[in-house]
């Protein structure tokens, strides 16, 4: 909101979403013979500002040609995309924009200093900005003073991802695109860019992950949106997706009167050195099991819903649009 | 301005790293010391007696034709042996920007592709220019200092080369962009650079060629493609204070650089990566 001079009141609309895209699709037509490929086909996304969002899918899906046309890297055949309410081939509109990509190369002949002033230059960021904002970055990435002035081309690849995420939020971004932000990284390293994608998440900034480790993705983002052969597959909140739709009851010294009688409706049961696990397809079957458990004297070791993994929900809807009948 | 100054230094840094500059620069400052060293001023009763170059005695009353004419070799070997060069080197500086992994870095900035590689394009001009400038400036503060020849032609001649090296260098960046190919931008340089001075005899060819669309065929591209081997005999005219007869292969070859150019800002507009 600002004040103008005369004292008017102007009411600026904060989009609501992030990254709004449209019947996006992508075709790539082979110069001899009329080839067609459908790399993205059809995509309709809406990412909310300030969430922080996944995208996966298998080798070959279209994640990274979806991204790239985000980016404005690649022209769209048809459909459109759209960061923060304006259409991205609007070079203006990549501002709010931090990316990294995923197999970047970075000037080698720069260093870890010279790099982040260039792509910060680019970002329309101003000479003293940049000065202060460079060495604090380097080190938040944790990039040490050493670091800081020596070639790229005399960096691991752990460091070459560190300084690639420093690039990115130079000049702090609105909405962050990483392309497998921690390949490469040991597992102190993730853990230190996952506290500072943490720290940006409060902050209000919207993260657009594309990874392919489903387990990072799930410990990180609130809503997932799975591409398929082009196609967008599968989406919404990570809880959603990976809530069950059953109950699991554990019981220990369950006689074997009282084991048979609660086996007759569960779905399935592992039964282990006197410890009864039972899987039940409802609510109310797991509550008679639980009666019946507790009037045959046993104890109960615990209850609650079934959840499923996001490797999970991923293997079933990729296996789903193969065709596999699971 | 911002954005244009980072890409030019970037280039420069890249020149720099690549040792194109300081391969130029050593050249340059090879060839320059050569000058110093070679010629000899013998000066009498405050006037000059004879002037020493390559071993040559020259009358005082000849030295500002032979410095002239000195001066229109070098412009030469730059014009044809330094161009040559630039070229080689220059179209991996440009290629460079298209290798995948950098260029969808670039691209997410908020500058327009347009900016972008009119940026680069910009930059590399410039690393040339630095190295030409040096060149003819220092050798015409050398005959200037050591015979008192200060003509203007010497290093209004240097900005042709740059003219024409600009020239060349919009040809690297259509054929960079259509191809990413370093190689194959060379080859589309020098077969320009290779066919140009050929075309430009072509009262010869008329007589040569037998039939009359052959010889349309000719007058076109000679019309259309640079004009390489003009441009030179419009430098050396210049440097010996010769009137130039026409400017038209001047202004004929900057509408082919002009149009080759906005097709490689066009194509690379419009290309996905």
């Amino acid at each position: 909101m600002n004040e103008t001079s005369r004292g008017f009141v102007i009411l600026h609309r904060v989009p609501a979403y992030a990254i709004e895209t449209e019947g996006l699709t992508k075709v790539f037509r082979g110069r001899f013979a009329g080839r067609e490929l459908r790399a993205v086909d059809d995509v309709s996304l809406r990412v909310p500002a300030g969430s922080t969002y996944g995208l996966l899918g298998p080798n070959g899906a279209g994640k990274t040609t979806f991204v790239k046309m985000l980016l404005s890297c690649t022209h769209q055949t048809a459909g459109r995309a759209m960061v923060f309410g304006r259409d991205m081939r609007e070079a203006s509109a990549r501002r709010p924009i931090g990316y990294l990509p995923e197999n970047h190369r970075f000037p080698t002949y720069m260093t870890g200093r010279g790099m982040l002033d260039f792509y910060g230059a680019l970002s329309g960021m101003e000479t003293a900005a940049r000065r202060k904002r460079i060495p604090e970055l380097l080190n938040l990435v944790g990039l040490d003073e050493r670091a800081h002035d020596l070639r790229l081309g005399k960096y691991s690849k752990g460091m070459l991802q560190r300084v690639g995420l420093a690039q990115a939020l130079i000049h702090s971004p609105k909405l962050l695109v990483l392309d497998e932000p921690s390949d490469g990284v040991d597992p102190v390293g993730r853990k230190q860019i996952r506290d500072v994608l943490q720290n940006l998440e409060q902050q209000g900034v919207t993260i657009f992950l594309n990874s392919h480790l489903l387990a990072e993705v799930e410990l990180f983002c609130r809503e997932v949106a799975i591409i398929q052969k082009g196609k967008l597959a599968l989406s919404g909140t990570v809880e959603e997706l990976t809530s069950g739709s059953g109950y699991r009851v554990e019981a220990l010294h369950v006689p074997e009167a009282v084991e048979t009688g609660v086996r007759a409706h569960a779905r399935s049961f592992v039964s282990n050195n006197g410890s009864l696990q039972l899987l039940y397809a409802t609510r109310e079957e797991a509550n008679q099991a639980v009666d019946l458990l507790r009037a045959g004297g046993c104890e109960l070791e615990s209850l609650g819903r079934t959840k499923s993994t996001l490797e999970e929900v991923f293997m079933k809807t990729v296996g789903e649009n193969n065709g596999d009948k699971q | 301005m911002n954005v244009t100054a980072a890409l030019i230094r970037d280039t420069f840094r890249e020149a720099f790293a690549r040792r194109i500059f300081w391969g130029f620069f050593g050249c340059c400052t090879a060839l320059l010391l050569f000058l110093m060293f070679i010629m000899r001023v013998d000066v009498v009763q405050g006037a000059i007696a004879t002037v020493t170059i390559f071993g040559r005695n020259t009358p005082g009353t000849d030295v500002q034709q032979l410095v002239h004419q000195t001066q229109g070799v070098i412009a030469m070997i730059l014009y044809f042996a330094g161009m040559a060069l630039s070229v080689f080197a220059s179209a991996g500086l440009v290629s460079a920007v298209f290798e995948p992994g950098r260029i969808e870095l670039l691209l997410s900035k908020p500058v327009s592709r347009t900016h972008l590689l009119l940026g680069r394009y910009a930059g590399n001009v410039l690393v040339v220019a630095a190295n030409i400038v040096y060149l003819v400036a220092g050798s015409w503060i050398v005959f200037g200092v050591k015979t008192g020849v200060w003509g203007s032609g010497f290093l209004i001649s240097s900005l042709c080369t740059i003219f024409i090296f600009s020239v060349l260098l919009a040809v690297i960046v259509l054929a960079g962009v259509l191809w990413d190919s370093a190689a194959v931008a060379i080859m589309a340089t020098f077969a320009i650079m290779i066919i140009t001075p050929i075309l430009a005899q072509k009262a010869t060819l008329e007589r040569l060629l037998s039939s009359e669309w052959s010889r349309d065929v000719m007058r076109v591209l000679y019309y259309v493609l640079p004009k390489t081997s003009d441009v030179s005999v419009i430098i050396w005219r210049l440097i010996l204070n010769q009137p130039v007869g026409s400017w038209m292969p001047v202004w004929s070859t900057a509408l082919f650089g002009a149009v080759v150019l906005a097709l490689g800002l066009w194509r690379f507009e419009r290309r996905s990566f």
